[in-house]
């Protein structure tokens, strides 16, 4: 067994999944998002070892380059979905959000991401990379699921005023991007600036350098304590609460995402 | 003066100041920062003097920046103020007594009648509610109980913890930023520094780079040693990751780098006519040494690692790498000068040989070692540890304001002819559902108990 031929058989899991989701929002028949649920849970089991054998063959974390880290936010991704689901029962978000697991798997095998694992640079021989990467990632994946249901959200509502029902109301969407934002929030404000002050004093020597990654998780994270202070004290609900949510995920992916390509840092490995 | 403080403890100001230092927070990554001004005047035309006058070139060091960060402390302190004292008289002298349409009001409630005395269904509700983990206060007034149930009071006051933290992370950050002490110490091996700022000194035992087996860094490591009033107090391996701390200051390994002004060559001098001529020459750079058997002396002059030519037409070094490593020798016959050249050690062939005199040799530079040189970070930041303790007391107040939500059951008795009225709501700051449901439960082992 080896971890690429695991990490393709996850991948078409998840496309199995996304699949069955889609099937089910077309012909409403709620066995088949059942089913579309299961693939994504074997998907995540499958996932899961292909994460534990990466670390045994590499001998590190499975996070230290775009590769490694796109396949561990997809599989942080598919666990908070799965537990969201559990708990919400939020099957017509499944289809939208599973095509967001797919984009980053299909990112994570594009040729431009170099697979080999390598040897961790210096800087990154610390406990504290598993505690800051997984933390953090884990916490992007709940605002991902909250920015799919407040798209659905604004989507849903426009409908609404149109005159048609449909499957998820309105105040739900409202109320579980929320309770993503609720999770995610303190998930990424320990993992990525908490945590990610206290490595960046061990290693670099300083808590907070501006750097432009350090910076970008701080405008993140600003965007959701905006999305927070509108909505439990000004009582923002509903549209701009969705539109707050969406700009905060979008900030998020810059963090993660764009930094590396367009600004310069400190902050160069993923 | 009243309205100043609204104006400060208003949530609109809050968030304006949160946009505007998102906004400028966001301008200091889209412009390069603490860059020479000709950078900018090149990149941004006329906008780069505008840019330095404006202080965006260094913008999270810039007064207005600094400004706006102590505008905003200044409002979290005043929203704090302003709710936490009603906060802490509802939680610590809660008025018990009630109007019964203080109960109405509220969406959780039940009214119902109990067929027992009050006594009893006052004992069975207290146990019900005690089995809950809820605390109790009573107040008796004539035919009345007023009983006023909580738990987990500390969930009001999370908001409040998180702000704190906040204004202590920020007080953290002042303090690192005015009294934080930062420079960076060269060493090789052997040699001591005088930290004057620290009062004691310090010493590089040894330094090593370790590889992995494709010759990539695995770890920088320096022995250092604290020398106190001439004697060794302790000695630590310091690597990346895992630095030295003693008397507030911490030394980071943070860079290397070779000590190139006192490195050693070996020059293979060869004869062109004569391929068995081969001399090895091994000396430091400024030395002079005699080539064997002939009547000629060399001398490195000077040693480049990465050797260029800039624009102005200069011999400089590119980088402190030994990317193009390169010698400057003399070669000399008695005191008259007979040749000069650089010689590459990457380019054997290229040497340039300026000759005053006919001449047969030729030169390579074959090897060259430097003393590696460990650079060392030493800081002393007295607000990390205000940090730590803000960033604690952030993490408790999420925790509570997300996930330690406060319940409050009122509830009124009234006796009434042997029997008892039962009035009674719940408000919860969080999870109402839970509550909800926690409350029905109460209520029906309140209506079934004899």
């Amino acid at each position: 067994m080896n971890e690429s031929l695991l990490f393709l058989a996850t991948f078409i899991l998840y496309i199995i999944s996304a699949f069955y989701y889609f099937l089910f929002l077309f012909k409403k028949r709620e066995n088949l998002a059942m089913i579309g649920f299961s693939f994504a849970l074997v998907g995540l089991f499958i996932h899961t070892i292909a994460l534990f054998l990466r670390t045994f063959e590499s001998g590190h974390a499975p996070f230290t380059n775009m590769y490694e880290s796109l396949s561990f936010l997809a599989w942080s991704s598919i666990l908070a979905y799965i537990i969201i689901e559990f708990k919400f029962e939020i099957r017509r978000a499944g289809p939208y959000f599973l095509l967001i697991v797919i984009a980053l798997m299909a990112l994570a095998s594009s040729p431009l991401m170099p697979k080999e694992a390598t040897p961790l640079v210096p800087a990154l021989q610390s406990y504290w990379l598993w505690l800051h990467v997984s933390v953090t990632l884990l916490g992007e994946a709940f605002f991902a699921i909250a920015f799919i249901t407040s798209i659905m959200y604004l989507a849903t509502d426009s409908k609404e005023r149109k005159g048609t029902k449909s499957g998820l109301s309105p105040e739900k969407l409202d109320s579980v991007s929320y309770r993503c934002i609720a999770v995610g929030f303190p998930l990424f404000t320990l993992g990525g600036l908490v945590f990610g002050m206290v490595w960046a004093f061990y290693a670099w020597g300083r808590f907070w350098s501006w750097d432009p990654k350090e910076t970008w998780s701080l405008i993140t994270w600003f965007f959701f304590a905006l999305y927070l202070h509108t909505r439990i004290v000004m009582g923002w609900k509903g549209r701009r609460s969705a539109y707050v949510a969406i700009i905060g995920f979008l900030a998020a992916l810059f963090t993660y995402f764009g930094v590396n390509y367009l600004l310069v840092g400190l902050h160069s490995y993923v | 003066m009243k309205s100043l403080l609204n104006y400060f403890s208003s949530v609109k100001l809050a968030i304006f100041l949160l946009i505007i230092i998102t906004l400028a927070s966001i301008l200091g990554t889209l412009i390069p920062q603490k860059r020479g001004l000709d950078e900018y005047v090149a990149r941004y035309g006329q906008f780069g003097n505008l840019f330095h006058k404006l202080q965006i070139t260094k913008l999270y060091q810039s007064s207005w920046f600094i400004a706006l960060l102590c505008l905003f402390a200044l409002n979290i302190i005043v929203c704090t103020l302003t709710r936490l004292a009603p906060k802490l008289r509802k939680a610590l002298q809660p008025k018990i007594e009630i109007e019964t349409k203080e109960i109405t009001v509220l969406k959780i409630k039940e009214k119902f009648k109990k067929s027992t005395g009050l006594e009893t269904a006052k004992k069975d509700l207290e146990n019900e509610l005690r089995s809950r983990h809820y605390r109790l206060k009573e107040v008796e007034r004539e035919n009345k109980t007023f009983i006023l149930a909580r738990k987990r009071i500390l969930g009001w006051f999370g908001v409040d913890f998180v702000h704190i933290g906040i204004l202590i992370i920020i007080a953290g950050g002042i303090i690192s930023g005015a009294g934080g002490i930062r420079k960076y110490l060269t060493f090789s091996e052997g040699k001591v520094l005088d930290i004057r700022e620290a009062g004691f000194k310090l010493r590089l035992d040894k330094f090593e780079t370790e590889y992995y087996p494709n010759d990539s860094v695995k770890d920088w490591k320096s022995t250092l040693t604290v020398i106190e009033n001439e004697k060794p107090i302790l000695s630590k391996v310091i690597e990346v990751n895992h630095p030295l701390t003693y008397k507030g200051f911490v030394f980071y390994q943070s860079s290397y780098g070779w000590n190139w002004a006192n490195t050693s060559v070996e020059i293979w001098v060869r004869k062109r006519k004569d391929p068995s001529f081969l001399r090895k020459i091994n000396m430091k750079v400024g030395q002079k040494a005699s080539l064997e058997g002939e009547n000629i002396h060399i001398s490195v002059m000077h040693f480049i690692p990465d050797f260029i030519i800039n624009d102005r037409n200069e011999i400089t070094s590119r980088s402190l790498q030994p990317n193009n490593p390169a010698a400057f020798i003399e070669g000399w016959e008695e005191e008259e000068k007979i040749m000069s050249s650089w010689i590459f050690s990457k380019f054997p062939d290229f040497a340039r040989i300026h000759s005053e005199k006919e001449t047969d040799l030729s030169f390579e530079l074959k090897n060259f070692k430097a003393d590696q040189l460990s650079v060392i970070e030493a800081a002393k930041d007295p607000g990390v540890n205000f940090v730590w303790v803000g960033c604690t007391f952030l993490m408790i107040g999420l925790a509570l304001a997300f996930y330690w939500p406060t319940r409050e059951i009122k509830v009124i008795l009234e006796e009434d002819h042997g029997k008892t009225e039962v009035i009674a709501g719940g408000i919860a700051s969080k999870s109402k559902e839970a509550l909800q449901s926690e409350f029905e439960r109460i209520m029906t082992s309140l209506r079934r108990s004899r």
